[in-house]
């Protein structure tokens, strides 16, 4: 039902960001906010080919000045621009108006706003059933409001071709009523805890260990770091069903390292329920890494902490690390002092630069000394096919260290106490059988 | 570990008998994400004839922690308060007081709140004041069977 084309919705695209300030606005707060803003894209791998910014009040007809329009219209045609992304709200007809110019000016882009962007990022990481139709019933809510000003533009424009147009202009807007409503209905019957939990059923021995914290926390670069210090382990289901998922060996556990989405400044109302619905994974998480920026001022800290806090405190695992990144910007009494105001909020803390590698090492120590402790036990199994089998529930549930083959496969098995208690049950099986 | 005095109110609603309301403060040690210990916990009863005001809920707050020993900042609803804002709210109190940030202050006062809303229902029970609860009262869940528990202090809290 999108009127306007998009090109290039594979590989990555170009993007153009625009961010009006208001003239007496704080500089260092629209600085901080253009970072997130351009991070924010790089969750769906787009590339940025321009940042166009302008100070002034908002106008009526293209949000930026006229003037300002015009030029981003060249820009985006010369850059070969598909999407245009503005950092305010815009208006259905503050859309329709800056498409016309570029289409005028012979670029082909889409114009959207920072909450289509944010309502992108959220669709492409819902997992389960549920999470996808809490994404789709935000985004028809973002657009009812300006479904029928969007019918009455076009008519505006094609009075001449388009006839029994009246009766689209109310279909148009009773098609997403009607899905709204449809939705609504189906997320009654969907239970996402059921479904999660159905998810992680097969959790098999791995420990969930979940990043969260705030866009431009430096989640991604960190979760990159694990990853590349880590083995990874093979087990593909979960990679390949949970977005941004790595199966990792730490300190001999098996361990599922998830990205989450990044909490977002300022989210308004109509986004709050579809971003929770794609924190789902945290909810089974064993553990949870925070991460925060900790060059920010303390101020900031205390509010992102705060609301985070918030967020996960219902349902979730309160066994957390709060890993305090960019430390490497700050001398030793300065972080210091900072994580003495914030105290009440930090818990386990662990400063590091997922830049440079600083406190790595302690990361990984503290996060195996905050999962489950683990058993070891000498398995003796008949190398037979019976043996074969039972084997790969031992790799499915734990971790089993080198084989030697005779009559029997013996090996050293590690896992938590709950996978042992099972593992007599599946060793009298194989003898049953001999 | 941090000691805090976590506070909540029930029954802010009218029923027939006034404004009757029951305020816990929970003295406890928290970590940023979980309650380690709960040292004591101090129940309070108000009858008002009137819906309190901002004062009066200050009041009601400092009344109920005066009383416990193990002393530490106040920890509030931000609701409780008015929705005010924290720096306004704070020169209000004689004590530190704070709107809960952490996952362990949540707890407090998740806890607090369950004693107080079971207090106040048994209260209500024992004093046949129930019979005119209005029917718009959301907290009132059922505060179990046993009329003869009436354990005032809610010690049974683990
Ligand atoms: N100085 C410094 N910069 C860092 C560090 N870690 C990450 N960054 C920078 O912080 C910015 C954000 O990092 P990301 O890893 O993309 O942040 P994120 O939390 O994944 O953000 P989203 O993907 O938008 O949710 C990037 O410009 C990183 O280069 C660090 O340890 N020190």
């Amino acid at each position: 039902m999108n009127p306007y084309q998009e090109a290039g919705e594979d590989a990555h695209r170009n993007v153009i960001l625009v961010m009006r300030t208001d003239p007496d606005s704080d500089a260092e707060d629209n600085q901080r906010k253009l970072q997130e803003f351009s991070e924010l894209t790089k969750a769906l791998n787009d590339k940025v080919v321009d940042v166009i910014t302008q100070e002034r009040y908002p106008d009526r007809k293209y949000n930026v000045g006229s003037g300002k329009a015009k030029e981003l219209a060249i820009v985006a045609r010369d850059k070969k621009a598909n999407r245009i992304i503005f950092y305010d709200p815009l208006s259905t007809s503050q859309i329709y108006n800056i498409s016309k110019l570029c289409s005028e000016a012979g670029a082909n882009c889409r114009v959207m706003d920072r909450f289509q962007l944010i309502l992108d990022i959220f669709a492409q990481r819902a997992t389960t059933h549920r999470s996808k139709l809490q994404v789709e019933l935000a985004r028809l809510r973002y657009e009812l409001p300006n479904a029928r000003i969007l019918v009455s533009l076009s008519k505006k424009e094609e009075r001449a071709g388009w006839g029994g147009l009246g009766d689209y202009e109310d279909s148009y807007e009773q098609d997403i009523k009607k899905r709204i409503a449809r939705i609504n209905t189906e997320l009654k019957k969907a239970d996402l805890e059921e479904e999660a939990r159905r998810v992680y059923r097969h959790k098999n021995g791995f420990f969930i260990v979940s990043l969260a914290g705030y866009t431009n926390a430096g989640k991604s670069t960190l979760f990159n770091a694990l990853v590349d210090e880590q083995t990874e382990s093979k087990d593909m289901f979960f990679t390949t069903l949970i977005p941004k998922t790595r199966a990792l060996i730490i300190n001999k556990r098996k361990i599922l390292l998830t990205d989450t989405v990044g909490f977002i400044e300022d989210l308004p109302h109509f986004l709050v329920d579809a971003f929770r619905s794609t924190l789902e994974g945290i909810y089974f998480s064993d553990m949870i890494l925070l991460v925060v920026d900790f060059s920010e001022p303390t101020e900031h800290i205390r509010k992102k902490l705060m609301i985070s806090h918030e967020t996960l405190w219902e349902k979730s695992t309160s066994n957390i690390i709060t890993v305090l990144n960019k430390s490497e910007t700050m001398k030793p009494a300065e972080r210091k002092k900072k994580l003495e105001e914030l105290s009440h909020l930090i818990y386990n803390p662990i400063f590091i630069s997922a830049k440079t590698g600083m406190g790595m090492p302690d990361l990984m120590n503290e996060i195996g000394m905050c999962l489950p402790p683990l058993v070891t036990q000498t398995i003796s199994l008949p190398n037979n096919e019976s043996g074969a089998a039972a084997l790969s529930w031992f790799y499915d549930n734990g971790l089993v260290e080198e084989i030697l083959y005779g009559k029997y496969m013996t090996f050293d098995f590690s896992a938590t106490e709950d996978v042992m208690a099972k593992v007599n049950d599946i060793i009298s099986k194989t003898q049953a059988t001999l | 570990m941090f000691t805090v005095i976590a506070v909540d109110i029930s029954g802010r609603h009218r029923i027939d008998a006034g404004y009757y309301m029951v305020c816990a403060a929970a003295s406890v040690e928290i970590t940023p994400t979980s309650i380690e210990k709960i040292n004591e916990i101090n129940t309070e009863a108000f009858l008002f004839s009137k819906p309190p005001e901002l004062l009066d809920i200050v009041k009601i707050i400092e009344n109920t922690a005066a009383k416990i020993k193990k002393k530490g900042a106040l920890i509030v609803e931000r609701g409780d308060l008015f929705n005010l804002d924290e720096n306004l709210s704070k020169p209000m109190f004689t004590q530190e007081i704070r709107y809960q940030e952490s996952i362990g202050e949540r707890k407090a006062i998740e806890l607090a709140h369950y004693v107080s809303l079971s207090t106040r229902n048994l209260l209500l029970k024992e004093t046949g004041l129930d019979i005119r609860i209005h029917e718009n009262d959301e907290d009132n869940i059922d505060a179990g069977d046993n009329a003869d528990d009436n354990n005032k202090d809610g010690a049974d809290v683990e």
